[in-house]
């Protein structure tokens, strides 16, 4: 009987051995898949910020270079003279052409820059949405016109340019049916005559300037559900009241992105000046062609070839935009955009 | 399923071709609009074209004579000859161009499209320290107004990085992660599913991996899209070429050097005939993935 109870006892103490053994076991095993779960999580992150900077620092650098060095540069250059020494001359010399009644001065420029920006967001942009929802509502011919309207995009402005001077030309053909009209048609034409050039050059922009907006918009448009359309159409919604208070709401994303990018556009908004005047004459200088003309060739179309001059006008327009621009831009955000 | 898709497809059309009786007068009256607008883009192409085939006495008689709708009696294929054997600018002729222009183009699209699908990529589908700020810094910088950086932009080119004026140029400029290409690719990854990489991680793949053979691959109609579109603006391009590389001029930017020349030495239909010869590649490329344009370009908003 003893003996019996003394073998048990042993029993027992080796299977409550054998128990803490294997909880032992158990909880080593645990830690090493623990650390080596850790572990992967850590390779896994390792991998993960290498393939990061990887396909980043590119990207990054050229920023860093081509944007944020130029745009101090462009800073400090405001405030040196052509030496190189810290000089306000170039405010001087902004303030001089600003106000000089002589010439295609900054004054002329930024006025031209205002017309083209004016066309942009009430010519231009307004009928491109209209074009893109006769396209998206299916009008006879819609696949043609849809690539026929972006033809301006794919063309080159040279050949643009090219074929428009020809046409409306006094001895062109737009030209000459407008004479058979009994239209006064300026002897030297409409790009000749300092009074109608810049006219001319903004309807070429508008001829030219429906090509992408229509494709964005018109992209945007065709992802509207169109079961919201069936429902307004059954409650005898006309065309324009779709127009307005349904489809625009619904792409209000894209439309407000667009926007946005035409307003900071605002001070380089241009025609292909380069291309009808290559040297600013007719008063048709932009901003834009303004500066173009101070760096090319070292002013070697009647520029200064001075880019202390050019920095300065930048910064100061840039001071006086960005603020309009920014505010417009966070009260676009403040509107909600509609999601299906 | 088929059936079913084509049925939705149809009725979907059904509704978009609906219309009432006033509407039927306004759409033919818009209809009338863009044809007359739709003609307006094509024929001045089809006037550059009979012109540029006619004799370049003729073209200048008939400009005196004010007969801008006169047909060529025989058609001038010289001025062709011309374009090809004697049109030079900088001392390039108009292979040297074509050459100039696609070694331009692709650069651009290459470094365009790479870059913009790298940052594209990363801020859409990896949740980083300092994502936040990297994506306000990049709408910063394309909803800024900021002007008249030109200067700057000349003087880091040609003083500070001498790459003026040699291919290193658009190589190092163009290799840029932020702009339209980069809101077209951040958008289209963000709506990509994240399963399909997670699937390719347990299965052992690397990020790398994923991103190359899972991610950008379902990418291609965007990234062809962007492409095309970034190759038919730096085709067309001339300002860039003209500032920053003078010695290379391409199709575009030589085009526009002899647009003065040519025409005042009475060669006017020598050089329709370059434009006409300049327009060939574009026209060609559009009319193979016109369809790919259409349907794939699109821009969501500017918040992360």
């Amino acid at each position: 009987m003893i003996k019996k109870n003394k073998n048990t006892e042993a029993e027992s103490a080796r299977s409550l051995k054998n128990r803490i053994g294997d909880m032992l076991y158990e909880l080593s095993l645990k830690f090493t898949r623990k650390n080596k779960k850790r572990e992967s999580e850590k390779t896994f992150k390792k991998s993960q910020a290498i393939f990061l900077i990887g396909i980043l620092c590119l990207p990054v650098l050229n920023w860093l270079v081509f944007w944020l060095y130029v745009n101090i540069s462009s800073f400090v250059l405001a405030f040196q003279n052509t030496r190189g020494e810290w000089s306000f001359v170039n405010f001087t010399l902004f303030w001089d052409q600003l106000t000089s009644p002589y010439g295609d001065t900054i004054g002329t420029a930024i006025l031209n820059t205002l017309k083209y920006f004016a066309t942009n967001i009430f010519v231009i942009f307004p009928l491109s949405i209209i074009i893109s929802y006769f396209i998206y509502k299916r009008i006879i011919g819609y696949r043609a016109f849809r690539i026929i309207f972006f033809f301006p995009a794919i063309i080159s402005g040279v050949a643009l340019t090219t074929v428009y001077s020809n046409m409306i030309s006094p001895t062109g053909p737009l030209g000459f049916i407008l004479k058979s009209l009994g239209v006064n048609v300026p002897q030297e034409g409409y790009l000749m005559n300092p009074d109608t050039a810049t006219r001319a050059i903004l309807v070429y922009s508008v001829w030219t300037g429906f090509c992408s907006n229509v494709i964005l918009i018109g992209g945007a448009m065709s992802r509207v559900p169109v079961e919201v359309l069936e429902s307004a159409k059954l409650e005898g919604c006309p065309t324009f009241k779709e127009l307005i208070f349904l489809i625009l709401p619904l792409i209000w994303s894209s439309l407000s992105t667009l926007l946005v990018f035409l307003l900071t556009g605002l001070l380089n908004a241009s025609g292909p000046i380069l291309l009808f005047h290559p040297d600013g004459g007719y008063n048709v200088t932009t901003l834009s062609f303004w500066i173009f003309k101070q760096v090319y060739g070292g002013g070697q179309l009647g520029g200064t070839g001075n880019y202390g001059l050019v920095s300065c006008t930048g910064l100061i327009f840039t001071l006086v935009s960005m603020p309009v621009i920014l505010t417009i831009r966070w009260l676009f955000e403040k509107i909600p955009s509609v999601e299906y | 399923m088929k059936k079913l898709r084509r049925r939705n497809v149809s009725e979907e059309a059904a509704v978009l071709y609906k219309r009432t009786a006033p509407e039927k007068v306004l759409y033919g009256f818009v209809f009338v609009i863009f044809l007359i607008y739709a003609l307006s883009l094509i024929l001045p192409f089809v006037w550059l074209f009979i012109n540029s085939l006619q004799d370049k006495t003729v073209y200048e008689i008939n400009l005196v004579l004010n007969k801008p709708f006169a047909f060529p009696k025989k058609l001038d294929w010289s001025n062709y000859a011309y374009a090809f054997q004697k049109l030079t600018y900088n001392d390039t002729n108009i292979f040297g161009m074509f050459f100039n222009s696609i070694w331009y183009t692709l650069v651009r699209i290459f470094g365009g499209v790479l870059a913009s699908a790298f940052t594209g990529y990363a801020l859409a589908k990896y949740n980083f320290k300092g994502r936040n700020v990297m994506f306000a810094v990049i709408v910063f910088s394309m909803t800024v107004p900021i002007v008249g950086t030109t200067g700057a932009t000349f003087k880091l080119v040609n003083d500070t990085l001498h790459i003026y004026n040699t291919p290193f140029y658009p190589i190092l400029k163009y290799f840029s992660g932020i702009g339209m290409n980069f809101l077209v690719m951040y958008g289209f990854f963000k709506n990509v599913s994240w399963s399909y990489a997670e699937a390719a991680f347990i299965d052992g793949a690397s990020h790398s991996k994923v991103f190359f053979r899972v991610m950008l691959p379902q990418a291609t109609s965007a990234v062809i899209t962007l492409g095309i579109l970034t190759g038919i603006t730096a085709w067309n391009e001339y300002m860039d070429v003209l500032l920053y590389l003078p010695n290379f001029p391409t199709i575009a930017s030589g085009l526009y050097g002899v647009s003065r020349t040519l025409p005042r030495e009475g060669y006017s239909t020598a050089y329709f005939a370059a434009l006409v010869i300049s327009l060939i590649p574009v026209l060609i490329t559009f009319c193979c993935f016109s369809d790919v344009i259409m349907k794939n370009f699109a821009v969501g908003g500017l918040k992360g």
